[in-house]
């Protein structure tokens, strides 16, 4: 008879579903990192070795703040999961070969410290990191920053050049190829110059499934429609291919934007057209030439708004047919 | 060919690749009859029973031992011949519940009561004929044969059935969509004859005009079967004009079998908020449950067994026939034995089944099977932390429901169940999906359902004070 014996239960407590995705959030962020590379590859190329050694202080400077800032309140440990990695990946990318190492020092601690943890570290940030730090390096260092120079690839003296759009937006001739703002054979920020290599990065995040190319795509259209629409020289003379591979609106569109800020699908398409909106808006009757840093942000800070307007239907709630 | 049909319900996973089901779907359902059974007062929560029996007394398979108690509850009875050797409380999930131990007779064969000795066995090789046979005969039938739902909760049937509202579609659930398991899958292979016959009960039991035996694209095998043999049942001729049943093939996706979803993937109709599948229509019964009416209805057995899928990390995975009742420790042993240490023990699928033990050591008991234990699953035990949500919105893309888990989460954590209200997490179905996809592995699932309980519990004090 076997109906002695104590009855087991669980050591600990241990909830299902007993079956989860491999996926973990370390997982997204190193492939989000691994996508990054090709532009950081081509970053090397276009603009030489210091390129590898800014993304690398800056990678290094964003994860040893939010380590830190994680040991010293006793939070949750969570720098190990390459969200840091990719912030500040993406921060070196938004800036020129030019920039000072404390400038990049400077906006990572912030990026990390300010606008992540001290709002509650990763998900709960209400503004993209990077983007937060590009601001502040352009408001308080703006010729640290704003000093674009032509790529090595070119041979040409390392002279300060505005960005294609920057020249365009003061009058001038872009003075390069549609087909070398595609493949980043222009001056600018080290990451944003090579469309072809984001492209390649995002369209690896596409593929493992980690990023939803809906709204980067609802985010460039609404950008070149309006700014076709309301070109330079009366309706509809806007010059698309120079606003889609001019500046960073392929980096805003697939890195920035995508972050994971927003979460159900009506809503994203809803965000990304205000930020196409807005970065527009900038794009025609400002006098930056990008737009997309406050395009983002702004729709970033509107999330919780629009979230609003994002109805779900919930099970149950519908009429019956019968 | 039997035409595909779109899965009309939103969200959902898609767990496991196929190689789960694989390591049982091959294997035959066999018998088994052991030593003893300890068959628990409440086979499932809230369905008490009061035992009739105490111990010396002599019990044939079949007897009825208990009497029901709650609105739950279903009749009980022996699930094989013997002597009551004790009625004592044994622990259950963290609830101590009294049981019947009834210990087999040493004259008493292998294979008699719960085996299929026994039963006429003409309705599990033909179509029977059912035309004597009224709706008060098949309701009265369910209530005294103890017939429960054997998929999920373990609902009373005869309690479906017996509704004032008209239904006009009965829904046989055999998509079995939680990963591992296997039994309904078998049933439906070796079982069609059985089966399809306790379908036309149920929808002669049910009065709707149509029955549709729901299976998911995964099964082919299973589909041809019962299209085979209803084919040959139509051309019997003792079939009645009434009687539509058709085999409808769904896509496979988790969890089409929910009862809630599955009726929104073949009728498109939603079961309105709190209310059940009768209000639009509509009885769901598992394939088991469909067996269990023929085998009462028609070889006049209550429903004392039930088959079980035992798998997953276990030397010889499998499907077994057994009394309710029997020990699974005993049929794990049956099944080899655990070939992991580091294990958890889980009654029923991966995805809604709960673990009843971690680091299994072989030796102690684990727990009973019920009418409605479909599995012992073993897992590798594997701990995870849980981090910070990133806001992806992976558990809201998956919710069959429509919720947006990890606000609720957020919410309950607050204690703020106004909030949980308005976010209608009173709609959780618990299905797992949203613990399933999260990259951040928060107990989602968890407590959406914690939250849904505490609302429900609001719900009705409000509704107490009202009145």
């Amino acid at each position: 008879m076997s109906q002695a014996g104590t009855m087991t239960k669980p050591a600990r407590v241990i909830n299902g579903p007993h079956v989860r995705t491999e996926r973990t959030t370390r997982w997204v962020m190193l492939h989000v990192a691994i996508s990054l590379v090709p532009a950081l590859l081509g970053a090397v190329y276009f603009f030489g070795i210091r390129a590898l050694y800014l993304t690398a202080l800056s990678v290094a400077v964003c994860v040893l703040t939010e380590y830190l800032w994680q040991k010293l309140t006793k939070k949750q440990l969570t720098a190990g999961d390459f969200s840091a990695v990719v912030t500040g990946m993406l921060l070196a990318f938004n800036m020129p070969v030019t920039a000072p190492a404390w400038v990049v020092v400077a906006t990572s601690i912030f990026s990390i410290l300010f606008v992540k943890q001290m709002f509650g570290g990763i998900g709960n940030n209400f503004a993209n990191p990077a983007l937060m730090g590009r601001l502040l390096a352009m408001v308080v260092w703006p010729g640290a920053v704003m000093q674009y120079i032509a790529p090595v690839t070119l041979n040409a003296d390392a002279v300060s050049s505005a960005t294609v759009l920057g020249a365009v937006k003061t009058g001038g001739e872009a003075g390069y190829s549609y087909l070398q703002m595609f493949l980043g054979e222009v001056p600018g920020a080290l990451g944003e110059t090579s469309k072809l290599l984001l492209l390649v990065g995002f369209a690896y995040m596409c593929y493992m499934g980690i990023v939803n190319a809906e709204a980067a795509l609802t985010y460039i259209a609404t950008v070149l429609v309006l700014t076709f629409v309301f070109g330079p020289a009366g309706l509809f003379t806007g010059d698309i291919l120079l606003n889609l591979f001019g500046g960073g609106l392929i980096m805003g569109a697939c890195y920035m934007l995508t972050d994971y800020a927003f979460v159900t699908r009506r809503g994203r398409l809803l965000y990304a057209v205000t930020a196409g909106i807005i970065t527009a808006a900038i794009r025609i009757f400002s006098i930056y030439p990008e737009g997309i840093c406050f395009g983002i942000l702004t729709a970033n800070c509107l999330a919780g708004g629009l979230s609003l307007l994002n109805k779900r239907h919930i099970y149950g709630t519908k009429k019956s047919e019968r | 060919m039997q035409k595909k049909r779109k899965s009309v319900f939103p969200g959902g996973v898609h767990p496991t690749d196929g190689s789960d089901k694989a390591l049982s779907k091959d294997a035959a359902i066999k018998q088994y009859l052991l030593d003893t059974v300890t068959i628990l007062s409440e086979q499932s929560f809230g369905g008490k029973c009061r035992l009739l029996v105490k111990p010396g007394d002599k019990v044939k398979a079949g007897q009825l031992i208990g009497e029901p108690e709650a609105f739950m509850a279903a009749p009980l009875h022996a699930s094989m011949s013997g002597t009551v050797l004790d009625v004592k409380e044994v622990m259950n999930q963290g609830r101590a519940i009294l049981a019947c131990v009834i210990g087999r007779d040493e004259e008493e064969a292998e294979g008699s009561g719960a085996g299929q000795t026994g039963i006429a066995a003409a309705y599990r090789k033909e179509a029977a004929d059912i035309r004597q046979i009224s709706r008060e005969e098949i309701l009265a039938g369910l209530r005294d044969g103890g017939l429960t739902g054997m998929g999920g909760a373990g609902f009373p049937t005869h309690k479906k059935y017996e509704t004032d509202k008209s239904i006009d579609t009965l829904l046989i659930n055999g998509a079995e969509c939680e990963p591992y398991l296997t039994c309904d899958y078998r049933l439906m292979l070796e079982e069609g004859y059985a089966l399809l016959n306790g379908v036309r009960l149920l929808l002669k039991g049910s009065g709707a005009k149509q029955a549709y035996v729901c299976l998911e694209d995964n099964k082919p095998q299973a589909a041809e079967n019962l299209n085979e043999i209803l084919s040959g049942m139509r051309k019997s001729g003792v079939m009645e004009d009434g009687e539509q049943i058709e085999i409808a093939v769904l896509p496979t996706k988790y969890p089409e079998g929910g009862e809630r979803q599955l009726i929104q993937a073949v009728t498109g109709r939603e079961v309105p908020m709190g209310g059940l599948p009768a209000d639009v229509g509509v009885i769901v019964s598992n394939v088991a449950t469909a067996r269990a009416a023929a085998d009462m209805i028609l070889g006049g057995l209550p429903l004392i067994r039930r088959i079980v899928t035992v798998t997953g990390c276990v030397k010889e995975p499998g499907n077994y026939l057994v009394p309710v009742g029997t020990s699974a420790k005993e049929l794990v042993e049956l099944a080899g034995g655990v070939t992991v240490e580091k294990n958890r023990i889980i009654a029923g699928g991966p995805m809604t089944g709960p673990c009843m033990a971690s680091d299994w050591n072989g030796e102690d008991e684990l727990f009973y099977i019920t009418k409605n234990t479909s599995g012992i699953l073993v897992l590798p035990d594997s701990a995870c932390e849980e981090q910070p949500c990133i806001r992806c919105g992976g558990c809201e893309s998956v919710c069959p429901a429509g919720l947006t888990p990890w606000q609720i989460d957020f919410a309950f954590q607050q204690e703020d169940y106004d909030l949980c209200e308005k976010l209608y997490a009173s709609e959780c179905i618990a299905c797992g999906c949203c613990s399933y996809i999260c990259p951040a592995k928060r107990e989602l699932t968890l407590r959406t359902r914690m939250a849904r309980d505490a609302v429900k519990q609001r719900m009705r004090e409000r509704a107490v004070k009202k009145a």
